[in-house]
């Protein structure tokens, strides 16, 4: 199998389609993921983040366009793409009835990893997500933030390049979700690594490199969020008058930036010419002041028109209800 | 740390396959001993058999039955339905370790192996392999209640027998992953139980003999004519045949064709499976 050399994106799409019968679940989607780069896919339940992470992942073949990750075509050199990749799912795909070193011994196996090099990661990675001590417990056994952490560590038993995280932190607490981001920081210091994300949780796309927003299998926008937040919404200024008169006067001198009116305060929207300008000219007269910065919410807001939408259960939620009740011979 | 990242490129692609293959089978030898449920079904179905099923219904299979002698088959009824209980136990594991296949889809284990570099085929195998151990294993817990049967056993039997139960496991195994494969929603073992192992269990001519002393044109009178139909195109019944020969010395076909259904059905069901599997 040819190797090239890292040099070019980590990943790179090129016009990808998906159908689901008679749904897009992807359409004609393009964008690179740089080398090193920490990557967030953002977009509601259904948007086609999961179908592009498959796809990348070579589980689905795309309809039509190319993939590429670390050079490769994920369709045609699928195992060499394959094996730059470390890929944390959606649902827990460890096995419960195995210890924590089984799982990660299992995936050193399964990926090719040398017994001594396999050793020495699983001690490591063991370490870095705080799993030494639970490591002959089995998997089962373990609260959903700790299998989260144990399929972190996984991912990176191998040569992985590439960490594809599929809504790694959804169902956990906020103290798991944060310390989730934390390894994922830790990791991106100190091993040559590109990291790409899906999530429907904004907040935490804060500190991603770039991000990258989908919905109905279409890219609506890609670049930092901070760019994201300048281009995509306006900060509004927020002014409470000590007075009826000053309210009346602010309201005539600023006409054409009102917003609105909540109870006393005016909403203006504003830029930082504004704010330096409403500061000079009535700062005394004021009782209180304040900025509403974008949130990315409001930019994911106005460029998807909506916030999350429900999934339909279907025959898989029920065979795994069955399971979860403890359905013979599952776990 | 880039000398260290770049072993296992270095290793041949085989050797890393070998090793994949090797730790599918064994997580699925270490899930089916730490199933408490199926090492109880494993030693209690060859009791229930063996021990109430076989003693019970010994002194009505040969001897005199209401004054009248019928010598059908020169066995006891034990030792007549000692193989198919062997046989039975391989088959309850087989399909039972193949239905997890539906578990590691859902719970997205399979998924989890399917990203890794490993050949589907070698994760299928694996799988196949592994259910099909645990099968020969449970069926080697009915041969240790051979000296109960009646059944005196030599080395060289035990290893034919092992042979035949292998074969057997794998095709079954094989078997129960075409299945699995085709099942979307899935509510439980009872239904494979009862849609797949007991039919074929019981048209196998495990319980009852087709009479080998009469002809076919007479065991049609004695048997309606679709169940001798039924045990006649039931492949099992051939894998049966061929382990009763091994284990006891009694034939009702030639042995030759029970080796030949099994490698065939064998390589057949592995086939299906893999391509089914391809396309998932």
């Amino acid at each position: 199998m040819p190797s090239t050399p890292n040099s070019g994106p980590a990943v790179s799409i090129d016009n990808l389609s998906k159908r689901y019968g008679r749904t897009l679940a992807l359409d004609g989607i393009s964008f690179d993921v740089r080398d090193r780069e920490f990557f967030a896919l953002l977009g509601p339940n259904g948007a086609g983040k999961t179908t592009l992470l498959h796809i990348l992942c070579t589980i689905l073949r795309p309809d039509s366009g190319t993939a590429l990750v670390g050079g490769f075509d994920v369709v045609r050199q699928s195992l060499a793409a394959r094996r730059r990749l470390g890929i944390v799912f959606q649902e827990p795909s460890l096995d419960d009835r195995l210890t924590v070193r089984e799982n990660l011994e299992l995936h050193g196996l399964v990926f090719g990893v040398p017994r001594a090099l396999r050793r020495q990661r699983i001690e490591k990675m063991l370490e870095l997500v705080e799993l030494t001590d639970l490591s002959d417990k089995p998997a089962r056994t373990l609260s959903s933030g700790m299998k989260r952490r144990l399929e972190i560590a996984r991912a990176l038993i191998h040569d992985s390049e590439i960490i594809l995280f599929d809504e790694p932190t959804a169902g956990l607490d906020a103290q798991s979700r944060e310390r989730i981001w934390s390894y994922v920081r830790t990791l991106r210091s100190e091993r040559k690594i590109t990291v790409l994300v899906t999530t429907h949780y904004i907040d935490e796309v804060e500190g991603c490199d770039r991000v990258c927003v989908v919905d109905q299998g279409k890219l609506l926008a890609l670049d930092t969020p901070d760019a994201l937040k300048r281009d995509h919404c306006r900060q509004v200024l927020r002014v409470v008058p000590k007075s009826d008169d000053h309210r009346q006067e602010i309201l005539n001198r600023y006409a054409d930036h009102l917003e609105g009116e909540e109870g006393e305060s005016i909403l203006l929207s504003s830029s930082d010419s504004l704010v330096e300008a409403v500061l000079a000219e009535y700062g005394t007269r004021l009782r209180s002041l304040s900025i509403d910065t974008p949130s990315l919410e409001a930019v994911f807001l106005s460029l998807t028109g909506r916030e999350l939408r429900d999934q339909a259960a279907g025959p898989r939620e029920r065979t795994l209800a069955f399971g979860r009740r403890g359905g013979e011979h599952t776990r | 740390m880039t000398n260290d990242d770049r072993a296992a490129e270095r290793r041949s692609p085989l050797l890393i396959q070998l090793g994949g293959l090797y730790g599918i089978w064994l997580r699925e030898v270490k899930r089916a001993i730490r199933d408490r449920g199926q090492l109880v079904g494993g030693i209690s179905r060859p009791i229930l058999w063996v021990l109430i099923l076989g003693i019970g219904l010994n002194p009505y299979f040969r001897g005199e039955v209401y004054g009248e002698v019928t010598f059908v088959v020169p066995f006891t009824y034990l030792q007549f339905i000692f193989p198919a209980v062997v046989v039975l136990n391989i088959l309850y594991t087989s399909v039972q370790s193949a239905v997890s296949v539906i578990w590691d889809r859902e719970f997205g284990f399979l998924r989890e192996v399917l990203v890794s570099p490993m050949s589907r085929g070698m994760v299928l195998l694996g799988k196949v392999l592994g259910g099909a151990t645990v099968a020969v294993v449970h069926g080697c817990l009915v041969l240790l209640l051979a000296r109960f049967a009646d059944v005196p056993l030599t080395w060289s039997d035990i290893i034919k027998a092992l042979g035949l139960m292998a074969m057997l496991a794998f095709a079954l195994t094989s078997l129960g992953v075409v299945i699995a494969n085709r099942i979307r929603s899935f509510e439980g073992f009872g239904v494979f139980s009862n849609a797949v192992i007991l039919p074929l269990y019981f048209t196998s001519s495990s319980i009852f003999p087709l009479d080998p002393a009469l002809t076919r044109a007479q065991a049609r009178i004695t048997y309606p004519e679709w169940l001798v139909t039924l045990v006649e195109i039931n492949p099992l019944t051939y894998a049966v045949d061929a382990l009763r020969g091994v284990l006891i010395d009694y034939n009702q076909f030639d042995p030759r064709i029970g080796i030949a259904v099994m490698v065939v059905a064998g390589l057949v069901l592995f086939s299906i499976a893999l391509i089914d599997f391809r396309r998932a």
